[in-house]
């Protein structure tokens, strides 16, 4: 696994089904001060594709490639 | 081998390369059997069974009658259609070792699934077929009640994605500061070993139903397999395609539909040419209107529709348990609804089956089947560049603000 990054806030999405992970991270980094790392915790197969096509098509960046984590992914965005 | 395994199970493929297929194995289907890829009917059908084994006398209900309630759903192809849908699936998460039990952390979810998928059964059995036989196995048969039902769909989703945005309907996540922990993994890795088991046994039941002279129940079986197979890898989700247009100005899901409806029309059309078959036409009335709103309604309150929430509940998906079994209580409740609440008098029987080959000749049903899809795919590309303009817009204006 690369080296964690410490992250300003985390969005723990486990359990939640598809669309909410999309919505939810949207509206995280909405939220958030641009430059700011937001750490996605999410185990909806559809969200595996969703949130960071979504997250790049809303003109947001990765700080690193998604990180597969047993049967859940975790993604690295910054706001 | 294993390289060449590895990303068949690991990743998920192309939704394109799915629907592609999924629309050719469809108009095989048909080419075979000369029935359609559906599963609500069994729904219904399921319903009927689990009444008559409590007991109750459904011998006069004119909608299983229509829907051919016999047997049990061991012996119908539509029951393994959808039984292999189920295998297919759950074969494929368990190969890709990424079976979990998912529980939702809104509770109210399972309130919302269980009436969204309450409203979807029901609206897809009103109309006669949900996104499968109304619509992507519906528009290749030219029968044009999928075209009002992919237009009510498309409202009913509509308003169900203005819900969703409410707060009071999607909840608060949990955002909180810092680092979170991911979950720590195990490294024993069992699931692709009981995946293995359980597609060697299944495979086995499709060689006994053929070698027992049973072609139908094999060919649902073998159909089935692949469909479920294709939705799970594909992460084919017939709700998300008009929904993530509303919500986010997602498309692809959309595109790929459309594009595997084109395909499967068009060797449907050439099928239906060269060896005379009927084509499956359903009744097109006031029904499959109300029925297609309240079916993109549903979808969308349940997240899932009838076919999403197979490979979901597959993947442990938990809140696609309540979701199934409202599903099977709308598409029964309409069934009781049909002749005893005056439902067929009111909203059906002023509507016939039209089919665009009997109307216009089969070179003008396939001309205006591919002019109605490319028009749709036209109206997504515009759904998603409307989108991101008002988005642009917006960030704008932010940027001026701050």
């Amino acid at each position: 696994m690369q080296a964690e990054l410490e992250a300003d806030f985390t969005l723990d999405l486990r359990g939640e089904s598809c669309p909410y992970p999309v919505i939810y991270t949207l509206e995280a980094l909405e939220g958030m001060n641009k430059g700011e790392l937001l750490q996605v915790i999410t185990d909806c197969p559809g969200s595996f594709r969703n949130v960071p096509e979504e997250a790049l098509a809303h003109g947001y960046t990765f700080a690193q490639d998604p990180v597969k984590n047993g049967q859940e992914y975790l993604f690295y965005i910054y706001a | 081998m294993k390289s060449i395994l590895q990303p068949i199970f690991t990743r998920y493929w192309n939704p394109y390369v799915v629907l592609l297929i999924a629309g050719i194995l469809s108009a095989l289907y048909f080419t075979l059997t000369s029935t359609v890829w559906a599963v609500t009917g069994e729904f219904t059908r399921l319903g009927g069974d689990l009444l008559l084994l409590f007991g109750v006398d459904i011998s006069g209900w004119q909608y299983f009658d229509m829907v051919h309630l016999q047997g049990t759903t061991w012996n119908r192809p539509d029951g393994w259609i959808v039984w292999g849908m189920f295998a297919g699936a759950l074969i494929m998460v368990l190969l890709s070792n990424s079976f979990k039990i998912r529980l939702p952390k809104q509770k109210r979810r399972y309130v919302q699934g269980l009436i969204g998928g309450i409203i979807a059964g029901f609206g897809a059995r009103l109309a006669l077929g949900c996104n499968l036989a109304a619509f992507f196995t519906g528009v290749p048969q030219f029968s044009f009640h999928s075209w009002i039902f992919i237009i009510a769909t498309g409202i009913g989703t509509f308003f169900g994605s203005k819900l969703t945005k409410t707060r009071w309907w999607k909840g608060k996540p949990s955002l909180t500061r810092g680092s979170g922990k991911p979950t720590q993994g195990k490294n024993r890795i069992i699931q692709p070993y009981i995946g293995g088991t359980i597609a060697v046994l299944y495979i086995g039941l499709i060689t006994y139903f053929f070698a027992t002279g049973q072609k139908f129940l094999g060919l649902g079986a073998l159909f089935g397999l692949a469909f479920g197979i294709l939705i799970e890898r594909g992460q084919i989700c017939f709700t998300s395609a008009f929904r993530d247009l509303f919500l986010v100005g997602r498309s692809i899901m959309a595109k790929a539909i459309i594009i595997g409806m084109a395909v499967s029309s068009i060797l449907t059309i050439i099928v239906i040419s060269l060896y005379d078959v009927t084509p499956i036409t359903q009744i097109a009335a006031l029904s499959t209107f109300v029925g297609g709103v309240l079916f993109g309604l549903g979808i969308v309150m349940a997240s899932g529709c009838e076919t999403g929430m197979m490979y979901r509940l597959m993947e442990g998906q938990l809140l696609f348990l309540p979701v199934f079994a409202g599903n099977i209580i709308g598409a029964t409740f309409l069934a009781y609804a049909w002749d005893h609440l005056g439902v067929y008098t009111v909203l059906v029987k002023s509507g016939a089956k039209i089919n665009l080959i009997d109307s216009i000749g089969p070179i003008g049903a396939i001309t205006v089947t591919l002019v109605m899809l490319a028009g749709l795919y036209a109206l997504t590309v515009y759904g998603e560049k409307r989108y991101h303009r008002k988005l642009a817009v917006k960030k704008g204006m932010n940027v001026h603000a701050s």
